[in-house]
């Protein structure tokens, strides 16, 4: 009894030790991350409010008038004072969770245009990659299992799917299902002709908008997943315990499920930055199809230097890569045997 | 586990469609809001209206859809969402709606005239008749057509006009801004008549009449109690801008339906005034007006061939392969190249501070050496006039800019381009020789070495600047390209009060386009030296050109009314542009480019339709190009 106490009490401060460890690096990334990520957007050159004057200034034959809007937008944006200045403000704005207005869309706020585009990157991405990872890695396992013509057969064309650009993957399905075919429309989220609203044609509208973007993701991801699970799929197929298992007789079935369940887990550490970081990689769908989104507003606000949606959009990305870095890690505290014995120590 | 993995990947699929629906159903808040205004429309006495003219108003409207044969549907107006409703504001990319410009667009505001860039005249909207300018010519009066009516059902004032111009000055809006060194007071002479007092000079003369004919058709008239609602809710100027403004109350014969990241719609309000027979005589002919908003050029020409456009303001390259290989149903203004009327000259500036372009001869030589058919054929695909078609001046190539001149004057200053040898004698002559054998050219000793630029991803404004660097290697003047992004571009070109860096040393902008003001004010952007040491210039002249004579000139012309002088002083103008060459015109570009799909609406304005006043190819939103909408038709009815 007093043994088995002490020992959960070892094993129990090992894994304080190590998620607390994990927890400092975590609020260290995050708050570098923080300061690059408002730093970095202001170092580039150039002046966003010029370009804001610019869209003001149409039409307008007046010297200094041009002028008084010039600094009324300055002093607005506060662009006009120090750099630590603005970070002060920035942080304190930030942490009552006001990112402010931003620059390309004034006077919107920069919630409000993350709020209307974030869903519909979701809802296209964190399907895709699943789908994508799911097939991905079923057939990778599935190859390297197999063998034979299969995997000659399939093993160039995921080498061949997962090298094309993104946006070759989707000019082509454009080309052939839209264009061509015309069985997908071109572009847009909805129907061009359609408000949204909840009926069957709308909901319908939807998935058929849907499909396009959506497997230009998906048959890209299967490409990298197959490629990686086949191999970590083939070196745990010739590990001593597989061959042991076999000289035990134990039925092939079940060596598969150990063998899949070994493979999988640097898959698990690939979906989860993948997760992470999807809003970027949602860009080049939403572009060449004209579909909304979080990764076309990042582009907008980029090319229109709006710091601070470019700040708020960066720092969700960081956030979302480093929670599932961080869960990762702490999922495979307790799943990794050797994780766990080397905290122990 | 390949059955589970089955299982899970099933669970996934039916997950994501769910979760595709609650994606796109997550602007419902705006569907339930289309929902509350579209009952409006169906309230509209559409009995009234003889049937023939609009025959669905009466059937009610489904909220959730929008019936092709009763859309008109544009692109190239509106990227990126739309922000606001404000019309005091210039900030609410609301492209179709809200544009205060020389051709104001009318569907949801309205300005007292429509200007009309074919034939230069202002006709009255909201105004009844004829502006006047008074003898001393100090102040001009109007009157408001007693059929105007806002959108509450209130009718327009000269206080509404009077109030709109006030609240410009008091907050200080852009519009007031720009103008209030040129108008002095707008105010109402009793409920129909409006008296606006130029600003007067020293002389006791109007500051500049031209500018004030200017606001006329070009500044929307606002409501004076929707604008003291607005007041009462800003605090300060800020809020006053910033404000979304979804309550406006407004004049024009459409207002907001819908509006999400991805469309905008605007719906015909059908108890619009303009169907009173001092004005329309009818409502337009489409009960929406929509645009999709799309990520680029590509994505809307192919909507556009698709049938998904009608109206397209975009500039679609090799606009005629849609009807000449495709076979579409798809046209433009005129027929054959250039398509559509030119009316703003796309220029390319020298920077006089850079080594050896302070010299007329080198910056003639590069500009007469340049190969323009090129740059026509290529970059513009030919949707612009050749310089044998207009020869260059400072004028647009509409019929009534290129009257104010006497071309015969200066005829020998004009190129046409593609002059190599003449570009050589002229260096030959002004001593600028290859004394070193390298085959460049030296100007006291050293070496003529430029960069042309211009903002990366203007695609055709790029293929304009290769062509003007392959001219100088043909004249021995070494001149590379360079490329910079447009956010940091257009910082170094707009500051005027410092020394423009190291590779811009030619340099392209644009130029005004067609406008009541036009062709002086165009002209004063070209070549006034008032702008010379702002910090964001955004007027023109960045290439700080200065010369007392031709500053002299456009001073004078705004209060010059006699037609053989101004024709004088104009034709001057010219003579200077052309012998100094402190910029020169690259290329011709419409005001709004103009290509229509005629698979569902026909009846489109085109050269020669036979309109009076013509109608111009301007979207059917600017402008006198309203009176487009009017005059459209179904294909099939």
């Amino acid at each position: 009894m007093a043994v088995d106490y002490i020992y959960v009490e070892v094993i129990l401060r090992a894994y304080r030790k190590y998620f607390l460890n994990k927890f400092l690096w975590f609020l260290v990334t995050l708050v570098s991350a923080f300061l690059l990520n408002f730093i970095l957007p202001r170092l580039m050159p150039g002046d966003p409010v010029a370009a804001i004057v610019s869209r003001l200034a149409q039409g307008m034959s007046n010297t200094s008038g041009i002028q008084a809007i010039y600094e009324q937008y300055t002093e607005l944006f506060g662009t006009n004072k120090p750099l630590l200045e603005q970070f002060v403000i920035y942080v304190k704005n930030v942490v009552q969770g006001d990112f402010g207005f931003s620059f390309s869309q004034y006077p919107r706020t920069v919630a409000d245009v993350i709020k209307s585009s974030i869903w519909w990157t979701i809802a296209l991405q964190f399907p895709a990659i699943i789908v994508g990872w799911l097939i991905g890695n079923s057939l990778g396992a599935l190859a390297a299992y197999l063998r034979g013509s299969f995997d000659k057969v399939f093993m160039p064309i995921s080498i061949f799917a997962s090298n094309l650009p993104a946006f070759g993957m989707a000019v082509i399905l454009m080309v052939v299902f839209a264009v061509t075919l015309k069985w997908f429309p071109t572009s847009g989220g909805y129907g061009f002709d359609l408000i949204p609203n909840f009926s069957w044609k709308f909901i319908w509208s939807v998935i058929v908008h849907y499909q396009l973007p959506f497997w230009s993701i998906v048959l890209i991801t299967i490409g990298g997943q197959a490629i990686g699970m086949r191999s970590m799929s083939i070196y745990e197929l010739n590990a001593d315990y597989v061959k042991y298992s076999r000289f035990m007789g134990i039925k092939d079935r079940k060596i598969v499920s150990y063998v899949f369940r070994n493979a999988m887990l640097p898959q698990i550490t690939g979906l989860a930055l993948s997760i992470g970081t999807m809003v970027g990689g949602a860009l080049v769908a939403e572009i060449i199809f004209s579909y909304p989104g979080l990764g076309s507003t990042i582009l907008t606000a980029v090319l229109g230097q709006d710091y601070p949606l470019i700040s708020a959009a960066t720092l969700i990305i960081t956030i979302m890569v480093l929670s599932a870095n961080f869960l990762i890690e702490i999922v495979y505290g307790f799943l990794d045997p050797r994780i766990k014995a080397v905290q122990a120590d | 586990m390949k059955k589970v993995l089955y299982i899970l990947s099933l669970l996934v699929i039916a997950s994501l469609m769910l979760t595709a629906c609650g994606g796109g159903a997550t602007p419902t808040p705006a569907a339930e809001e289309a929902a509350t205004e579209a009952p409006a429309a169906t309230e509209a006495p559409a009995a009234e209206e003889p049937a023939t003219e609009a025959p669905t108003a009466e059937e009610p409207a489904d909220p959730n859809e929008l019936p092709r044969n009763e859309t008109l549907y544009f692109n190239g107006q509106q990227w990126g969402p739309v922000v606001g409703w404000n019309p005091y504001s210039n900030s609410n990319n609301n492209a179709m709606a809200i544009a205060q410009q020389d051709n104001a667009r009318v569907i949801m505001f309205e300005t007292p005239y429509l200007y009309n860039m074919l034939d230069g005249k202002q006709y009255p909207l909201l105004a009844d008749g004829d502006y006047t300018w008074n003898d001393e010519k100090t102040e001009v009066t109007f009157k408001i057509k007693a059929a105007a009516k806002w959108s509450d059902g209130t009718p327009v004032t000269a206080e509404d006009v009077a109030y709109t111009w006030a609240t410009h000055v008091k907050w200080p809006t852009p519009t007031g801004e720009a103008n209030k060194d040129y108008i002095e007071t707008i105010e109402a002479k009793d409920a129909q008549t409006v008296v606006i007092k130029a600003k007067l000079g020293a002389d006791g003369k109007a500051v500049n009449p031209l500018l004030v004919n200017a606001y006329l058709s070009s500044n929307y008239v606002i409501q004076k109690a929707w604008t003291q609602t607005l007041e009462a809710r800003s605090a300060d100027v800020t809020a006053f801008l910033a404000d979304p403004a979804e309550d406006v109350v407004y004049s024009g014969p459409y207002h907001k339906f819908f509006a999400d990241d991805t469309k905008v719609v605007y719906v015909r309000d059908e108890n619009y005034w303009g169907q009173d027979a001092s004005m329309w005589g009818k409502l337009p002919a489409p009960r929406y007006l929509a645009h999709t908003i799309f990520k680029d050029n590509a994505a809307g020409t192919t909507a556009l061939q698709a049938g998904e456009v009608d109206v397209s303001q975009q500039f679609n390259s090799n606009v005629q392969d849609l009807w000449l290989k495709d076979n579409l149903p798809i046209s433009t203004y005129l027929p054959e190249a250039p398509y559509g009327i030119g009316a703003s000259l796309p220029t390319a500036f020298f920077n006089p501070d850079s080594y050896g372009l302070d010299q007329v001869a080198v910056r003639k030589a590069i500009a007469i050496a340049v190969d323009y058919p090129t740059i026509i054929a290529n970059a513009m695909t030919n949707q612009s006039a050749t310089f044998d078609q207009v020869p260059r001046s400072l004028m647009n190539p509409t019929a009534g800019e290129q009257a104010t001149y006497d071309q015969a004057a200066v005829q020998d200053l004009q190129w046409a381009g593609n002059d190599i040898e003449g570009a050589k004698a002229l260096l030959d002559e002004a001593g600028i020789v290859d004394t070193d054998g390298d085959g460049w050219r030296e100007y006291n000793g050293q070496k003529l070495t430029y960069v042309a630029t211009c903002p990366n991803g203007w695609s055709d404004w790029q293929a304009a600047i290769e062509v003007v660097a392959a001219a100088g290697k043909e004249i021995g003047i070494d001149i590379t390209t360079n490329y910079p992004e447009w956010s940091v571009y257009q910082t170094v070109v707009t500051k005027s009060d410092a020394a423009l860096p190291e590779g811009y040393d030619i340099f392209m902008m644009w130029s005004d386009g067609a406008g009541p003001t036009q062709p002086w004010s165009r002209i004063r952007r070209l070549m006034s030296s008032e702008y010379i040491g702002m910090a964001s210039n955004w007027n023109g002249n960045w290439g700080k050109y200065s010369n007392p004579e031709a500053d002299k000139l456009i001073q004078a012309i705004p209060v010059e009314s006699d037609p053989a002088k101004l024709k004088e002083m104009y034709t001057e103008l010219v003579k200077i542009y052309l012998t100094d060459v402190p910029s020169f015109t690259l290329m011709y570009r419409p005001q709004a480019f103009h290509t229509v799909n005629e698979s569902v609406w026909t009846n489109f304005p085109h050269d020669g339709d036979g309109t009076n006043p013509p109608v111009p190819p301007l979207d059917l939103t600017d402008g006198w190009s309203i009176a487009g909408l009017y005059n459209l038709t179904l294909v099939n009815p």
